[in-house]
């Protein structure tokens, strides 16, 4: 198992290093001249130099490779004299377009992040597992039809659509809470608690129609198979049969899309984002496509496709937990 | 305001399909009792109190540092709560009126001498910073020297550099570096072009050329004062030391912007600006959709709230056909003017170019950009909210010899192509593609198709549009979409502009040396009225001369709460400020 994890880490930082050199090409490739974007309505020539210069775009795409790398690492520092600045380690780049360093600007958005996707997740999980579970149980029945039916409506929705029906109903039509704009934890807990309820519930009405339907499926596997019908044999009580062996059983298809699931919206749930007002990730990263900021669209890409790996790891970690069969080497 | 448009505010307008260059473009001493409205105000009252909140789709104020602030929306935002700057323009709900150069930091609006070459600001006595530091001539004097960073300073209007009487090296670069700069730098020389008196009251520039207008360009806070002491380069961006009634107490990008009272701003030294709200809060990264929802349900906190953004097209109908919102909404020109530059290096016959005029179904160009709510159609380059400078030019009653109809004269096209005695040249159309640049430009296409003229399209990547069309007469096709809109309200940051070589956006090439000669002429007068005189000649010589395509003069419509009132507006209604076709912040309340 220990030998596992580390070849599994090993692979993965190689797997980062590979996907940053490809990124790093993309973006060198695109028509954006970074140094240009630097400079406002009357830019010259000259000063276009002199911040390429400043920033290091003047210098062959390896060594800018090999300067961001080194910047994750050690830190790095921009421009010199009075106007020196500091990017400690892990320095991610510098975004010129916000005036900021752009690891500074992840940090800020990433508990925003976090806090959307991980709520959002605990109650698609709950609501869409049960709500499968309870499909399967009862096939054919009234419960089965009600709530698949419900599912596919919820699955059809795009989340915006969610988004601006919720909004409309419970803040303008029914003024049932005032329009929740992002409150920090530390400076209000309540507000902040008020601020994520709606992009919890919209994210969660869409994805808890898929793992219903998910678990639902899963369930009528399991529950069709030969130990099922050995445990009931042997008198086990139904809530056992289905808990513990049913469930876990069906339980490894549905945590590996949970995974990548939740490490996706750890990359920003850009729509959800948009529609609330919430500083996220996901809003950062279109407005950083949107205004060609090349060093945090590479930055940016770098911490989704980071979220993805890990999220990639810990599932195969996790199916050794759920599944018996399961041996990890 | 001027060439290209950069910054947070400028994508905005950019994604709006605009692709338009511009620049984009209490405390102690408060009185306690309601206040008058602002000068030239139709005498409403503001109420000092409460909160105003700002909503905005953008994530940012694209920049607070005083240098680097360029987009028309921030520079009245900045000057009305933290930056104080030399002059300032009237506030009032009149075009004309508020167009009027008034004083601010300085006792009046300047005094030029040498024909316009040297302009000396006293300050008024008793100004501070928000630490309680008193504002001199030498905080003026540093902050002006901070655009002369271009590396640091970014974003900025570079007027200081333009006009200031410095030194160019071969490149035609300033060789004053700016104060960052130590080695190779020519402080001399701006030490020289911006005196400060010795009691460090006056500030005096003297100019490369004579400027009849400075004291409009005093008016933007790149000439405002920034204490030394307290610059952190580009960081100062942050956190600028305000000088207005109001400083940041908390500045979360991506999130708000909260402003609170400056304890040392006094309403007897300043008498330009007011300070109603208690507080102050700007709402940043809201979905515009969401933003009209809330403005138009008016209910608890956003009775007092204000979106800086225009209504998105699906809310129009609704805001202006429901008498509800008749008291909140506006509809008003935006600062630009859209249209067609001609080469006249590659279209040098005047005929042709009257052709191609006569020729556009202007009507449908306006109907794809969204009809009467996206403008109204233009005769000019200068339009009607530049109300000092602007009068009808004619373009389309008389000055191509016959009336032509929004739709186009074809007929009258192809009788001009007939007088010209040359088969009209194939063009080529560079524009911004987007889904509603690509109808426009198939729609001229099509238009000028009916009189016989050829037009090719080129649609060009946005981000790379202005450095396609920028590229010089030779290497530029026959016809580009242009937008326009002043850096001051002064037709001067328009006509030298868009048709002269030393303007920074002619796409026209038109090299006219009797029209430059007397662009120049304006540019130097110093009687105001004798100036728009100028400009309006001037203006319809260059419609006469058909050197662009006028297409429309842009309009915007916005919404306010129900408890937002403004000091100058009529009955207290918010309206749309001419100079920076912005609100007139400083005059807006919460009602009680």
């Amino acid at each position: 198992m220990g030998t596992y994890i580390v070849r599994r880490v090993v692979a993965m930082f190689l797997l980062l290093i590979a996907l940053s050199i490809i990124v790093f090409l993309l973006f060198a490739a695109l028509p954006t001249d970074p140094a240009a974007l630097t400079c406002g309505k009357q830019c010259t020539p000259q000063v276009i130099r002199q911040n390429a210069i400043r920033l290091g775009y003047d210098r062959p795409i390896y060594e800018q490779y090999g300067t961001f790398m080194k910047g994750i690492a050690l830190g790095r520092t921009y421009g010199s004299g009075s106007q020196k600045f500091e990017c400690p380690a892990p320095c991610l780049g510098y975004s010129f377009f916000r005036g900021a360093n752009v690891t500074d600007l992840i940090k800020d958005r990433l508990p925003v992040t976090a806090v959307e996707a991980v709520g959002a997740f605990i109650l698609w999980m709950v609501a869409g597992v049960a709500t499968g579970i309870l499909a399967a149980l009862r096939r054919g029945k009234w419960q089965d039809r009600i709530s698949m039916s419900l599912a596919l409506v919820g699955y059809s929705f795009p989340s915006f659509f969610i988004g601006l029906v919720l909004l409309y109903f419970v803040i303008f039509k029914f003024n049932l809470m005032a329009y929740p704009a992002y409150t920090p934890f530390a400076s209000d807990p309540a507000a902040w608690l008020r601020s994520f309820i709606l992009p919890w519930i919209t994210l969660a009405v869409l994805y808890a129609a898929l793992y219903a339907r998910l678990t639902r499926n899963q369930m009528l596997d399991t529950m069709g198979e030969d130990f099922i019908r050995t445990a009931r044999a042997k008198g086990l009580t139904e809530r056992v049969v289905v808990g513990k062996h049913g469930l876990r059983a069906g339980l490894t298809p549905i945590v590996t899309a949970a995974g990548l699931d939740l490490s996706a919206l750890l990359g920003g749930a850009v729509i959800t984002e948009q529609v609330f007002g919430l500083p996220g990730l996901g809003k950062l990263s279109l407005d950083a496509v949107l205004q060609s900021d090349l060093p945090l669209m590479t930055a940016t890409v770098l911490v989704v496709a980071a979220f993805i790996v890990v999220a990639n790891l810990v599932v195969d970690l996790l199916y050794a937990v759920i599944d018996p069969r399961v041996r990890l080497g | 305001m001027g060439k290209t448009k950069t910054g947070l505010r400028c994508v905005a307008l950019a994604s709006a399909g605009a692709l338009a260059l511009a620049a984009c473009g209490g405390g102690s001493g408060g009185s306690g009792s309601p206040s008058a409205g602002g000068s030239g105000g139709a005498g409403a009252e503001g109420t000092r109190g409460g909160t105003l909140t700002f909503l905005s789709n953008l994530e940012q104020i694209a920049h607070l540092d005083p240098q680097r602030n360029y987009t028309g929306e921030d520079l009245a935002f900045a000057s009305a709560y933290l930056t104080r700057t030399l002059t300032a323009y009237a506030k009032s709900r009149d075009g004309v009126a508020a167009g009027k150069v008034v004083p601010d930091l300085a006792t009046d609006t300047g005094k030029p001498t040498d024909g316009g070459k040297t302009w000396a600001f006293t300050l008024k006595d008793g100004s501070k910073f928000e630490d309680g530091s008193p504002i001199t001539c030498a905080d003026v004097k540093y902050g002006v020297s901070r655009t002369f960073a271009q590396t640091v300073i970014t974003d900025g209007p570079t007027y200081a550099i333009s006009l200031l009487d410095i030194p160019k090296d071969a490149q035609g670069n300033s060789t004053y570096k700016g104060p960052y700069e130590t080695a190779k730098n020519d402080t001399a020389s701006f030490d020289k072009a911006l005196e400060c008196s010795s009691d460090n009251k006056t500030v005096t520039f003297h100019l490369a050329k004579p400027a009849g207008d400075f004291n409009y360009t005093t008016t933007l806070t790149a000439f405002s004062p920034v204490p030394k002491t307290k610059d952190k380069g580009e960081k100062y961006d942050d956190k600028p030391v305000s000088s207005g009634p109001y400083k940041i107490i908390e500045y979360t990008k991506g999130q708000q912007l909260v402003l609170d009272r400056n304890t040392n701003w006094s309403a007897a030294n300043d008498t330009y600006r007011h300070d109603f709200p208690d507080k102050i809060v700007y709402k940043f990264s809201l979905e515009n959709s969401v933003i009209d929802q809330r403005m138009q349900a008016d209910a608890g906190p956003d009775q007092s709230a204000i979106s800086v953004d225009s209504l998105t097209t699906a809310s129009l109908t609704t805001v202006f056909n429901d008498p509800r919102f008749k008291d909140r909404r506006v509809n008003e020109f935006d600062p630009y003017v859209r249209y067609i530059a001609i080469n006249v290096k590659k279209v040098p016959n005047l005929k042709h170019r009257q052709a191609i005029l006569a020729a556009a179904d202007r009507a449908q160009l306006l109907t794809i950009a969204g009809g009467s709510y996206a403008g109204d159609l233009a005769d000019g380059v200068i339009k009607p909210n530049l109300a000092a400078d602007y009068e009808p030019s004619g373009l389309w009653d008389s000055l191509l010899g016959a009336k032509v109809p929004d739709t186009g004269n074809p007929d009258l096209a192809k009788k001009l192509i007939a007088e010209s005695g040359a088969p009209m040249p194939a063009l080529t159309y560079d524009y911004g593609k987007s889904p509603d640049a690509d109808k426009s430009a198939a729609a001229l296409q099509s238009s000028l198709g009916k009189a016989g003229i050829k037009v090719t399209l080129n649609g060009i990547e946005p981000g790379k549009y202005y450095a396609t069309v920028l590229a010089g007469a030779d290497k530029e096709n026959e016809l580009a979409a242009a937008g326009w809109g002043p850096d001051w309200s002064n037709a001067s940051t328009v006509i030298p502009e868009l048709f002269t070589s030393a303007g920074g956006f002619d796409l026209t090439h038109a090299a006219d040396k009797d029209f430059t000669a007397k662009a120049v002429a304006a540019k130097a007068e110093t009687d105001r009225a004798k100036q728009g005189t100028a400009w309006k000649e001037l203006n319809k010589t260059a419609m006469q001369n058909a050197w662009v395509l006028p297409t429309r003069f842009g309009r915007e419509q916005r919404l306010a709460g129900s408890k937002v009132g403004s000091a100058s507006g009529e009955n207290g209604h918010v309206y749309i400020w001419a100079p920076y076709g912005s609100w007139g912040y400083s005059d807006l309340y919460v009602k009680k």
